[in-house]
């Protein structure tokens, strides 16, 4: 380090004085489950966005247009629930790996706040073209431009992750032949390999699940059998053919970055991962009607790249002898009873308007069942009585509280 | 502590108050629509009217495309731009609330889906259902109000926390419940605008139309009404006394005042208008009255934030990112009176030892002497996180340069052109309410004024220089 530190130092150093209001392992294995969901969203609005232009573009068959269609509605959609689900792993994030965060943004400041103005864009064309573009070819651009920016997106933050990882690099990245460069409009670390496997993979893998589960969801209220047909085995082939890929792409990522941060042993879960993954949709050849267990096996897949992806970072930062089992903790009941309780209540809420928005559509005439029904009048409940211990949790506070 | 960025064509915090006045309308907008939906459902089922319907699906879709997303993405938009414009700040506030923000995150993830459920279910489940999901929008969206106040109040208002610590006593704190109430009257005037919008594109001789204006325009006033007297009667009595000495300084920019008072006065009559006569209503009236507001609630947001300059959290971090309290309760120790034995440069990361630090003319208006690159370097740590401190964040528009207190302006305006008088004027910055003292040594505070003098004398030329390249 430039300024006289080691790179273990500094990053101490750099370490909030506050602490984690808890364990942090604890918080490290939430960072990791909760970026799975992340991903999964983000990805598979890539995924019906690419399937979306490439219905449209070819416009070959009547089945394709039709998924075109759901695929374009598909993708904002998605998009949203990428985009919020992507908070808690920033929380987590933040909280104890500030360090590598924090200096990643301001590195790369420029790109770090236009990212949002770029998923802005990305987002608002994929509407654009869903309201208007479906009857109108001219307007393929628009997905195109859409898709396009969706992928920057990701590629802006698959260079924040990159920087984040390399501490040993940031003052040269910062103060390059010793002059501070304060602009941030460098993108000054990828890895094309790891690239490639998050997204466009990743993103063909998460539709071809979608499209397994689409096409069970809908056999209860659909009149259409033989386009389910078509929309199921479209996404066993688009996962058989994309998880060799993935095996081969993962194999990649490990030997390029595994040895940098001394860790090769990462190659033989992303291949394993990628080998599975084409039994699983081997083995769905013959057994179809387990065709909606794909998105749980994919969220288990992602799971183990979520672990590696976490294991590449712990290897980086163990080279500084820097660990995040010695960050500084202080256990704060406060807070951590208004999450619990407010877990408890989102839980409820979030899962009786999942089960409403799936019985609503899954049959022609919408029927709620009187067990959701039930589930609705508790949750709703819930969320009002929040709101009372909210007032307590205060009025003790102000009152009480010394 | 962090490395720092300055900003591209306008300084980094531009960025965020860019973005954080966008996400206030539209995330307030989205809890008092929430409100006014329930309360134009409620009537619909009660008093069988289906015609309100109408509304309520336009509405709704509107909030799904428009509001809950880009709200969403503003509301991220505003950690990407802390982040990177003060990323210690941000981190203070997280090592705190982490947990808080938890549960924001879940009464946000009740709002999105409950508005993908909402919308999507329309004529197909029960009223009665989805009445309840009409409740559930209104709850929850309030839930992630109600949270992230208890933390921007903080930023101002700490109270009992630098004492113990307890984050409970940050949460709670004494601008908390003014500000909640002040937050929950203005939003509904937002929100008038937002219905005024949507009911507009309802066919003009629609049976229900004026109603839904004036009921908006009505419940959009009271909501006014009721924000300004919250202000005058409980959140201007609760500011702290270092606020009341801010409000009037020369730390609020002008034309702020005059901008968010006219945006009040414009926002009053528009929503008379509205509630009068409900049947002359245009949509470029909603669009007009949502940009006013956009422009008050800059004002408005960006004097909150400036209320509690010189710092970040008031009485514990500065806006230069230094820790200048110790916090026993949470083992926290001042960092300036460390630094200022030791000196600024090679005692923090990313602020290197003046050896490490090369003269390169591009960024030193064309001075090639070392003291200038160090005093750079200095002036990067110091001073960046508020003021423009190179023509790298002065953009020009036909001649105006959209700055933020350029540096050089501000010690031309007060006739500092040398390097002893702004080392001097330096040695007695504290004097003013809204600034910390120069931390470091003497050596590095007239390094800091060279870089300064030069900045002063040649930033100019170098700035057309520099366009012109």
């Amino acid at each position: 380090m430039d300024t006289g530190m080691t790179v273990g130092e500094m990053l101490k150093m750099m370490r909030d004085p506050l602490g984690a209001p808890f364990f942090p392992p604890a918080l490290q294995a939430l960072l990791v489950a909760t970026w799975v969901l992340h991903i999964f969203f983000v990805t598979l609005a890539l995924g019906s966005s690419l399937f979306a232009v490439y219905a449209f573009a070819q416009q070959r068959s009547a089945f394709a247009l039709q998924l075109g269609r759901l695929a374009a509605r598909l993708t904002p959609n998605a998009l949203g629930l990428g985009i919020v689900t992507g908070i808690a792993p920033l929380l987590f994030l933040q909280t104890i790996y500030d360090p590598l965060w924090y200096t990643a943004n301001a590195l790369t400041g420029f790109w770090s706040v236009g990212f949002i103005f770029v998923v802005m864009g990305g987002y608002s064309l994929a509407y654009f073209f869903y309201l208007r573009g479906q009857h109108d070819r001219r307007l393929l651009f628009v997905a195109v431009a859409s898709l396009v920016l969706l992928f920057f997106a990701g590629w802006i933050m698959h260079v924040l992750h990159g920087v984040s990882i390399r501490p040993d690099r940031w003052m040269g990245w910062y103060m390059p032949n010793g002059v501070i460069d304060t602009r941030g409009i460098t993108f000054h670390a990828y890895n094309v390999p790891r690239l490639v496997f998050m997204l466009p993979l990743q993103a063909g893998l998460s539709l071809a699940v979608v499209l397994q589960f689409v096409a069970w969801y809908l056999r209860g209220r659909s009149n259409e059998p033989a386009f389910l047909d078509w929309v199921s085995e479209l996404g066993r082939k688009l996962g058989l053919s994309v998880s060799p890929l993935y095996a081969v792409t993962g194999l990649a990522w490990a030997l390029s970055e595994g040895p940098e941060f001394g860790a090769t042993w990462v190659a033989a879960p992303l291949v394993a991962l990628g080998l599975a993954l084409m039994g699983w949709f081997v083995w769905l050849r013959g057994h179809p009607q387990r065709r909606a267990w794909s998105v749980l096996v994919w969220l288990a897949g992602l799971l183990v790249v979520a672990v590696v992806r976490e294991a590449l970072r712990v290897a980086s930062l163990a080279r500084f002898g820097y660990s995040i089992a010695e960050y500084p903790y202080q256990i704060d009941w406060g807070s951590i009873a208004v999450f619990s309780v407010t877990t408890l209540v989102g839980v409820a809420v979030i899962t009786y308007l999942a089960l409403v928005i799936y019985q609503a559509h899954a049959t022609p005439d919408g029927q709620i069942s009187l067990r959701v029904e039930r589930l609705g009048k508790v949750a709703t409940g819930m969320l009002g009585a929040w709101f009372a211990f909210f007032l307590l949790v205060g009025l003790y506070t102000l009152l009480f509280l010394r | 502590m962090y490395p720092f960025w300055e900003g591209v064509l306008i300084h980094s915090t531009l960025y965020v108050a860019i973005t954080s006045a966008f996400h206030v309308l539209v995330s307030h907008l989205t809890v008092a629509a929430a409100w006014f939906n329930l309360y134009i459902e409620r009537r619909a089922v009660r008093e069988n009217r289906e015609e309100l319907y109408q509304y309520l699906k336009r509405s709704a879709l509107g909030l799904l495309v428009f509001a809950y997303v880009f709200g969403a993405l503003a509301g991220v938009g505003i950690w990407q731009t802390t982040t990177a414009a003060n990323p210690r700040g941000i981190s203070a506030l997280i090592h705190n609330f982490v947990f808080f923000w938890g549960a924001e995150w879940y009464m946000f993830l009740i709002d999105v889906v409950g508005i993908m459920a909402y919308y999507y279910t329309f004529g197909r489940v029960s009223k009665q259902t989805h009445l309840r999901l009409a409740w559930i929008l209104a709850l929850g969206s309030t839930g992630t109000l109600s949270i992230i106040v208890g933390i921007l109040s903080f930023k101002l208002t700490p109270g009992l926390w630098l004492q113990t610590g307890n984050t409970l006593h940050g949460f709670f704190n004494p601008t908390f419940w003014p500000q909640i109430a002040l937050r929950f009257y203005f939003m509904f005037a937002i929100m008038a605008a937002w219905a005024l919008f949507v009911a507009t594109s309802l066919p003009k001789g629609f049976f229900e139309r004026e109603k839904i204006i004036r009921y908006a325009g009505g419940i959009g006033l009271l909501g006014l009404i009721g924000g300004v007297l919250v202000w005058l009667t409980m959140y201007e009595p609760a500011l702290p006394e270092h606020a009341r000495a801010i409000l009037p300084s020369r730390a609020i920019p002008q034309p702020t005042f005059p901008i968010i008072y006219f945006g009040l006065a414009a926002t009053f009559a528009g929503l008379l208008f509205a509630f009068i006569a409900p049947n002359r209503q245009r949509r470029v009236f909603a669009l007009a009255a949502m940009a006013v507001m956009y422009g008050a609630i800059f004002g408005a947001e960006r004097t909150r934030e400036v209320l509690r300059k010189p710092d970040v959290i008031a009485g514990y971090i500065s806006s230069n990112q230094l820790l200048f309290n110790d916090v026993p309760a949470r083992g926290v120790q001042s960092e300036e009176n460390r630094l200022s034995q030791t000196g600024m440069l090679g005692h923090l990361p990313f602020v290197p030892d003046v050896d490490q630090v090369a003269v390169d003319p591009s960024v030193t208006f064309g001075n090639v002497d070392q003291t200038v690159a160090v005093g750079r370097v200095l002036v990067i740590q110091q001073c960046g996180s508020c003021h423009s401190i190179s023509p790298q964040t002065e953009l020009n528009i036909l001649g105006v340069a959209l700055d933020l207190r350029s540096q050089a302006k501000l010690l031309r305006m007060r006739n500092l052109s040398t390097v002893d008088e702004i080392d001097a004027y330096l040695g007695a910055i504290h004097g003013f309410p809204y600034m910390h003292p120069f931390i470091g040594t003497p050596q590095e505070r007239r390094a800091l004024a060279e870089y300064l003098a030069a900045f002063v004398n040649n930033g100019a030329a170098t700035s057309v220089a520099q366009a012109g390249r």
